[in-house]
């Protein structure tokens, strides 16, 4: 072939350094990869929460009389909310056992969170089968809209996470994972703590902020 | 030259349709990206020739209102969404990896992902077509005109509009995260972040605008289905809510969005003048800066689309705005100084390159004017804005995607592009392109609205109609010479070689088109221009160099 | 490590869009015109989105 040539000799750096394990220091590409997506969910939800804040002021009266007293803290949310914190922190045992190469615990304390995922959507489920008989749905003005959309894209990311977690504690029940090895494991748990952060900013505004 | 007899003859890449359609492989995707882009801007260009057929003379001859409607709302959508901001990202693809000297991209089974959701939300925006109406209320769709049922029909365009246009945001997303993580964590050893070229810095900027952004727009396209499909009551008044609120979210991702549009073309115009006006970037750093801080600033003027609701906070959104203008003209005097004094090669991927810096200059201070308050209060959804934006994305990002295709083009497929046909190509294009949009300022000054079918013969728009109407078809006939090139350049164009341009960056330092695992060895990086340097003798391509007069010590093939 | 290296200061690049929402607020307060509080809260979010999305980034360069 007739063609200029460079005199292009061996580096002695690999170029595919940086796609497995990190040598050079810094965040694996998977785990950066999550924070990143992470970041976007983050804008995600700042467009809606920019809806509910304009909404909200733009209300004569919040809650409107209707749905004064609709949403209740007990016996449904306020537990719920109490079981996803925990299962934040059940979360991180598992991060912090698998990173100790302790599989018991990682399995353990993976499974407990998964669970406490569940039994929250099951819980959020059976609050919006309550907030429904009750008069309020997608279609009862700005605070029902605003509501049941907030909370159920929420649910939704729990939902996502649920099967996220899932995936790692079937990977981790194969013994796919040790502690060198477990950038799903660090990607997953960092979603799930997005998600109850998300929970704590939600609830604060739909449950506790003072109303007009 | 790939420099070792193990390297297999250009022709073990081609590869069969399975290869392509399952693949994982930047170069290939990148390639993907950009048929199905160009596809698209066919299809999108042809429904603004029929657009352009109906408004060349008064009274409505070809379409009625609601088709109409359906036409320029979709040609819009289809060019924004699924030609100009993936046809970047296709570049990027190809290119990125390459000049960063990494073998592909972060993560490639996500990439590939991240392209098929593209041809299958094209597919969904443009179902509507078929299905009784296509969306109709603008590329913008602002309530309550897009919370109604289509104006054609009793039909679904509307929705199946915001679902495709949701797939194909998401595929942006994670097309920007891979972007990102590989720029950060896969450079090659030497290069630092301010050793990459301008290109990588584009769409590194680029990239953090479509992470930020695009979610925001879907979250305002979720909240329209809701008030769409289950009594929302977002947008809705008589409901507590309020329409504006749309258009807030809806253009604090959109505006953001037109730097997205550009951007990365911005970072292949500044590869592509150092190359043929054989002289380094001028302002490296400079350019850096202004690139991030238009990024920036971009997120700060969103309401400048909104001056005439009487609801935005006008003095600031003008400041910002005519802000913006400052490192927009840093970057036109870098590459003026670039071409200064230089000794210019005129083929075509540099034509095309000054052409974008012509016709985006005109776009560039046509915008300008409308930053000022009370003029957009006279010109706002006039034809003005039509101009100002083709002159923009037409004469900005079209000319750099035609620039970057001319010079990447030998890259990707190993033949040269034919030189002759090209500059045909251009001079058609150039003089169709301002004849279609120069009159547009025209028509927006004497007070023409936009998005209207039909307009009165005694309002004195005739002519310019008519001019803008042959120019149009003017840009379709330059297609024909385009394709042309393309597909015989593709069967016999020249043999490319490695490196036909003298190119600064990494990429002509492999075989074109480049091995699936992109380098079989990598010079010494101690400049933005590791090439030039090699080539130059300033840095040495490694530990055994014998001497810098290539001898070819194995006969290839 | 040099400060334009360490990731918290890489954070910074999120305050410019809060400071920028402090503005976007106070004017229109104290100049007497209706407060856009959906922009606001869309500027808040980018500030700590760009904040988070800074750091990790800079923390998970390569070191090098």
């Amino acid at each position: 072939m007739t063609s200029s040539s460079h005199a292009l000799v061996p580096s002695e750096h690999s170029p595919v350094a940086g796609l497995a394990h990190d040598q050079r220091g810094g965040i694996s590409n998977p785990v950066l990869g999550m924070l990143l997506f992470i970041t976007s969910e983050v804008m995600f939800f700042g467009g809606l929460f920019a809806a509910y804040f304009s909404v909200r002021a733009n209300a004569q009266q919040w809650p409107p009389d209707d749905f004064s007293h609709t949403l209740q803290i007990l016996p449904l949310v306020g537990p719920a909310t109490i079981l996803l914190i925990s299962s934040s922190f059940t979360c991180q045992f598992a991060v912090w056992a698998i990173r100790r190469d302790d599989r018991t615990a990682f399995l353990r304390n993976m499974t407990v969170t998964v669970a406490l995922g569940v039994i929250f959507l099951l819980m959020q489920a059976t609050d919006y089968s309550v907030l429904g008989s009750e008069g309020l749905t997608l279609s009862s003005g700005t605070f029902g809209t605003t509501y049941y959309t907030l909370t159920g894209f929420h649910g939704a990311h729990v939902f996502g996470g649920v099967i996220m977690l899932s995936v790692v504690l079937y990977r981790g029940m194969a013994g796919q994972f040790s502690s060198r090895h477990h950038d799903a494991v660090e990607g997953a748990s960092l979603y799930w703590h997005f998600v109850d952060v998300v929970w704590i900013l939600l609830f604060s505004l739909l449950y506790l902020l003072p109303g007009t | 030259m790939a420099t070792t007899a193990l390297t297999p003859a250009a022709s073990a890449y081609r590869s069969g349709l399975y290869a392509w359609l399952t693949t994982t492989d930047h170069k290939k995707i990148g390639i993907l990206y950009l048929i199905n882009s160009f596809v698209f801007f066919f299809i999108a260009g042809i429904l603004v020739l029929v657009v352009r057929a109906e408004l060349a003379q008064p009274g409505l001859q070809l379409v009625d209102d609601a088709f109409y409607n359906e036409l320029f709302s979709m040609h819009a959508t289809v060019m924004i969404f699924v030609f100009i901001i993936p046809v970047l990202a296709g570049f990027g693809n190809f290119v990125v990896p390459l000049q960063i000297g990494a073998p592909d991209m972060a993560f490639p089974r996500i990439n590939a992902m991240s392209f098929w959701m593209l041809p299958l939300g094209g597919i969904l925006l443009m179902l509507g077509f078929v299905t009784g109406g296509a969306a109709a209320a603008g590329w913008t769709s602002y309530p309550p005109l897009s919370n109604d049922q289509p104006l054609a029909a009793v039909g679904s365009g509307q929705d199946l509009w915001i679902v495709g246009l949701v797939l194909i945001g998401t595929s942006s997303i994670l097309g920007s995260i891979n972007f990102l993580v590989t720029i950060f964590k896969m450079r090659a050893p030497g290069m630092t972040l301010f050793r990459m070229p301008i290109l990588v810095w584009t769409v590194l900027v680029t990239s953090v605008l479509v992470l930020m952004a695009t979610p925001v727009i879907t979250s305002a396209l979720i909240m329209l289905f809701i008030d769409r499909n289950y009594g929302g009551s977002f947008f809705d008044p008589r409901l507590g809510g309020d329409p504006i609120l749309y258009q807030n979210v809806f253009w604090f991702y959109s505006h953001p969005a037109v730097y997205v549009m550009i951007l990365p073309a911005m970072g292949m115009i500044s590869e592509i003048l150092p190359v043929f006006s054989r002289k380094p970037l001028f302002g490296y750093k400079a350019f850096v800066f202004a690139t991030a801080g238009i990024g920036a600033l971009g997120f700060s003027v969103w309401a400048h689309h909104m001056f005439t609701t009487g609801a935005v906070y006008l003095p600031f959104f003008s400041l910002m705005t005519f802000l913006i203008a400052v490192p927009t003209g840093v970057k036109m005097f870098n590459w003026i100084f670039t071409l200064w004094r230089g000794q210019l090669t005129l083929a075509t991927p540099l034509l095309f390159a000054l052409g974008f810096l012509s016709m985006f200059l005109i776009g560039g201070i046509n915008g300008a004017f409308s930053a000022s308050v009370p003029v957009d209060f006279a010109l706002h959804d006039t034809y003005w804005v039509v101009a100002h934006l083709h002159y923009v994305l037409f004469g900005g990002s079209v000319f750099g995607v035609m620039a970057g295709f001319y010079f990447w083009f030998p890259k990707m497929t190993g033949r040269m592009l034919s030189e002759t046909v090209g500059k045909i190509q251009f001079v058609l294009m150039f003089v169709g392109f301002n004849l279609t949009f120069f009159p547009m300022h025209e028509l927006g000054l004497a007070g023409m609205p936009r998005r209207i079918a039909d307009y009165s013969s005694a309002a004195g728009w005739n002519d310019m109609n008519m001019l803008a109407t042959i120019g149009g078809f003017t840009i379709a006939v330059s297609m024909v010479p385009f394709l042309w090139n393309v597909f015989v350049s593709l069967r016999s164009g020249k043999l490319a070689g490695d490196d036909p341009w003298e190119g600064n960056t990494l990429e002509w330092g492999t075989s074109s088109p480049p091995p699936p695992y992109n380098f079989d060895h990598l010079p010494e990086i101690r400049s933005e221009r590791p090439l030039f340097d090699l080539r130059h003798g300033r840095t040495h391509a490694g530990a055994t160099m014998p001497d810098p007069a290539p001898q070819p010590t194995h006969s290839a093939g | 490590m040099h400060p334009l290296r360490h990731p918290r200061n890489a954070a910074l690049v999120g305050i410019a869009f809060v400071v920028m929402g402090i503005i976007y607020w106070a004017v229109p307060y104290y100049g007497g015109w209706h407060l856009d509080y959906a922009g606001l809260t869309m500027l808040i979010f980018l500030g700590a989105a760009m904040a988070l999305m800074a750091y990790v980034l800079v923390a998970g360069s390569s070191k090098e």
